[in-house]
Parts: structure tokens; sequence; C-alpha cells
């Protein structure tokens, strides 16, 4: 899967969990943070994101990424092992 | 098999409290985090409140309740704390002592972070199962206080995410053989640990950590702490064996978006049926963690009592119990809760007692924050005026333990 999908993926689990920002145009230099996703939420994504890409990786190890093109770069690189 | 659980629970929680919408008004706070995380108020500890008077006023009505050849049957005082108060002598010397208990018992002290209250239980648990000591009773208590943004603005500052959900209080469990509250699926457990650095207390009266970090620790742990339990017991199926779930309770919402977690991810339930399973399962379990914050060690066991006394227990009910301590180690359990549990439950009036606590004004609580009174781990020598202290004046309905005063190290305590 390539990085395009990888980003396409995550931004589909945030548009599931939180609909409100169904219309929104996402960058890669959105923080979810910054667009009101509580952590609550933001853990809910990475979990939902590591299933649809059939990753096994614990979610610890994507943390620290300070928008969603740089989860979406931590996400592909596990998934290219 | 020999049947062990919890024969006697109590709940103490304090003699003071905040209220938590006033208080994230009052920070500035957006109110839809504070919607978030489901808390209604949270204790205070007072400067002549520590973890010993907290673990002996939540014990004492469960001692006094047993006839004198039964108390003589408590072989075993856990302590199950993060907030100790000496690196040696352990807080159940204190307990022991003022609990007036017999000589021949086994007083010691655990620590896991929010995990020691069931490492303590455990414990107390195979205690009774090896049968070492035919009848022996067990005394479990989770004790843990925050008081950690002392006397300095930037701390106070620093603190703001949690300090709304930071707790007190103590819960106090006698596990035995003759388990009314709560009978332990013996063998039915599963744990899930490794090593993170979410939080700390790192030193006295200070917190560090990173509550993302934390929050993706819990469920990791939540998922394969179950996954771990269903793999020793046959059959196990998280939304159909469990009548109840009772998890470690940071604040409300991060035990609800762990229950969306598991029925997503283990059950596939649609998100529309997620809510009102929640709100079955789980929402009893919070009610009175949503009136004391964060009890760290305690509060996978208020939530049990909450279950207990708020959700409508009628027939045995199986509950799943999750316990979660930074660092990090987890377990998932289970046990039955029997049909007249409420009746054993409500003769400690919980409800009751934390409804008689003080109510802080702002003014009164930013003067605790402040420390100008507050006692110091490592303190040698002082003395406090518990009676000048809001809420200690007003009486507790019943009698109290207090911190008195230090002297040479050693703590004196006195009931007001």
């Amino acid at each position: 899967m390539g990085p395009d999908a990888v980003f396409a993926a995550l931004l589909a689990q945030i548009r599931d969990v939180v609909p409100e920002l169904g219309g929104h145009a996402f960058t890669r230099a959105d923080s979810m943070a910054d667009l009101g996703v509580n952590s609550i939420e933001r853990s809910e994504v990475l979990l939902l994101t590591l299933d649809t890409l059939g990753l096994k990786a614990p979610p610890r190890e994507f943390h620290g990424a300070r928008n969603i093109g740089e989860l979406s770069d931590l996400l592909h690189a596990k998934l290219a092992g | 098999m020999t049947a062990v659980g919890i024969e006697a629970l109590n709940v103490y929680g304090g003699a003071a409290y905040v209220d938590v919408e006033e208080l994230c008004t009052y920070r500035g706070l957006d109110i839809q985090r504070f919607e978030n995380l489901m808390m209604r108020e949270k204790t205070v500890a007072l400067p002549c409140e520590d973890p010993v008077s907290f673990a002996v006023n939540a014990a004492r009505p469960l001692v006094d309740a047993l006839p004198e050849e039964e108390r003589a049957r408590i072989e075993m005082i856990i302590t199950c704390t993060e907030s100790g108060i000496d690196f040696g002598k352990s807080l159940s010397t204190y307990v022991h002592a003022h609990l007036g208990l017999q000589k021949n018992c086994r007083l010691f002290e655990v620590k896991q972070a929010c995990y020691s209250g069931t490492a303590g239980l455990q414990t107390a648990v195979n205690f009774v199962l090896s049968g070492t000591s035919r009848g022996a009773k067990a005394l479990v208590i989770a004790t843990d206080i925050s008081r950690f943004a002392l006397a300095d603005a930037n701390a106070i500052q620093e603190w703001a995410y949690s300090e709304p959900s930071s707790g007190a209080g103590a819960v106090a469990m006698l596990i035995s053989d003759t388990p009314h509250l709560f009978r332990i699926d013996v063998g039915a457990y599963g744990n899930h640990a490794f090593e993170v650095m979410d939080t700390c207390r790192p030193g006295p009266d200070t917190e560090a950590g990173d509550a993302d970090l934390s929050l993706m620790a819990y469920l990791e742990c939540c998922e394969n702490a179950y996954l771990d339990y269903a793999r020793r017991v046959d059959g196990a199926d998280f939304r159909e064996t469990f009548h109840r779930l009772c998890f470690h309770t940071p604040f409300g919402g991060m035990v609800k978006g762990a229950h969306r977690h598991l029925m997503r991810k283990l059950c596939k339930v649609p998100v529309a049926e997620i809510e009102a399973d929640f709100k079955r399962r789980m929402v009893p379990s919070l009610a009175y963690g949503q009136r004391v914050g964060n009890t760290a060690g305690a509060s996978v066991f208020l939530a049990l009592a909450g279950t207990i006394d708020t959700g409508d227990i009628g027939e045995p009910q199986r509950v799943g119990l999750f316990s979660y301590g930074s660092g990090c180690c987890s377990e998932f359990f289970s046990g039955v809760v029997p049909g007249e549990a409420p009746q054993h439950l409500t003769k400690m009036g919980i409800a009751k007692a934390l409804d008689r606590r003080h109510r802080l004004s702002i003014s009164e609580y930013e003067n605790i924050l402040r420390g100008t009174d507050a006692v110091r781990f490592g303190t040698r020598d002082t003395e406090l005026k518990p009676e000048s202290l809001p809420g200690i004046a007003t009486g507790a309905g019943a009698p109290r333990l207090v911190l008195d005063a230090i002297s040479g190290y050693h703590r004196k305590y006195r009931w007001v």
C-alpha cells in the first residue's frame, strides 16, 4: 500500500470517529488536537486505522507524531516493514 | 473449591471536595472537555489527611462490624498505594495500630501505580486459597491522595490537564472465605504488562507523564489483558459473559472510550448499539468515581462499590473488572456479586458519607493547593490544627482519624 492510500485510510477513520469533520479539507499539516479531536477520539482513530491496515503493532509505537502527515508516514513505514 | 472474595467493603471519600464544573470554569477550561471527563466532584485531601488516615477511616467500619472472634482472624493487612509516606516503614503498621488488631498479623505494602489495589487483592485471595491458616481474613486497603501541585503557580498550570480528575480516597476490603459482596472466579484472570514511561511520581509531591501515551497503554492493556483472560476461560465472551463491567477510572470519559474500543474490536458491535451497552453495564460503576475523582489503586473497587450500590443487583451477577497501573501492569478478572450484596454494602452508607463532606470554595481550595500547611514527604516535626480546617470542624457523623502531629518522623493521629 502506498503512502497516499495510508493517508486516505487515516482520513477515513478520522471522518468516521468525528463526523463533524466530514467536510474539512485535510492537509498533512493538520493536527487532530488542533482540530478539536479529543485524546480518546485520537486514540480511537489510531486503533481503527491500525485495524484497517492490518497492522499488529502496539499503538504506542505511533505516539509522538505532530500532525496527521507524520502519523501517516509512521504507519506507512511500519507497513513497509 | 474454597469460596473466596470480598466479604465486606467500605469507601472513604475524605472530608472535603471541590465542584469540578466550578473548578473548570475558574481555570478557563473548555466546558466540552469538562463534559468529556464525566466528573462532578473531586475529593481534596486536607493537610491533616494522609494515606494512613484515609485507610483507617475506610477500614474502621468493617472492623467494628465484626464480632471479637472474627476480628481476631484478620491475619494480614496489605496497604496498596503510590502515595507512600516513608521508603521503609509501610502504612500498614499505622493502620494496624489504629484499628487495634491482633499482633499475630502480617503487615506490608505494595506499589504498582493504580494497579496496586488489584495486586493486593490477588495476594490476599491466594493467601485464603492456600489454606495455610483456615478461616483467616486479610484486610486489603487501597489508599491514595494527589497533592502534587504545591506552592508553585507554574506547577499548578502544568497540572491543569489532570487537575479536575485527580482525587483522593481509600477502599478497604475484607478478603475471606465468606465473600458476601464479590465471589472471585478462581483462575479467571488475564494479565498484560510492559515497560512504558506514561505517568509516574518521580519525587515526593510531583507527578509527570504524557496523558496521550498513558491512554494508548491503557487501551492496549485493556484489550490484551482481556484476551489473556479469554485464553484461560473457556467460552468467555466480552459482550455476553459479564452482566456488569468495572474498569480503573482515571475519569469517566476514558472508561467510555475503552469500552467502545473493546466492543468494536472484540465484538464488532455497531456504534449505535455501544452506547446502550455502556449505560447498562458500566454507568453504575461511575457513581462514586464521579464524586471523588481518580483514586488510583482504589478506583476499580470504587467502581465495584458503585455497581453494587446503584446497579440494581437483583439476581447474582458476573462482573468483569479491569485494573491498570502506569508503568505498566494490568489485569482483567471476574467474579460474581451475590443477589444479597446490596443489603450488605448499604450498611456502610457510602453515598451519605460523601454527602456530608464540606464543599470547598475555590478560595479555600486554592489555599490548600498553595500548600502553606501541607505536610511534605520527609517532614521530621510538625503540629497540625485539624479543627481549624474546613470540613473537620463540621464533623463526619462518625469518629474520624486525622493526622495531629509528627515528632521525630513519627506520625501521631487522633480521632475527632
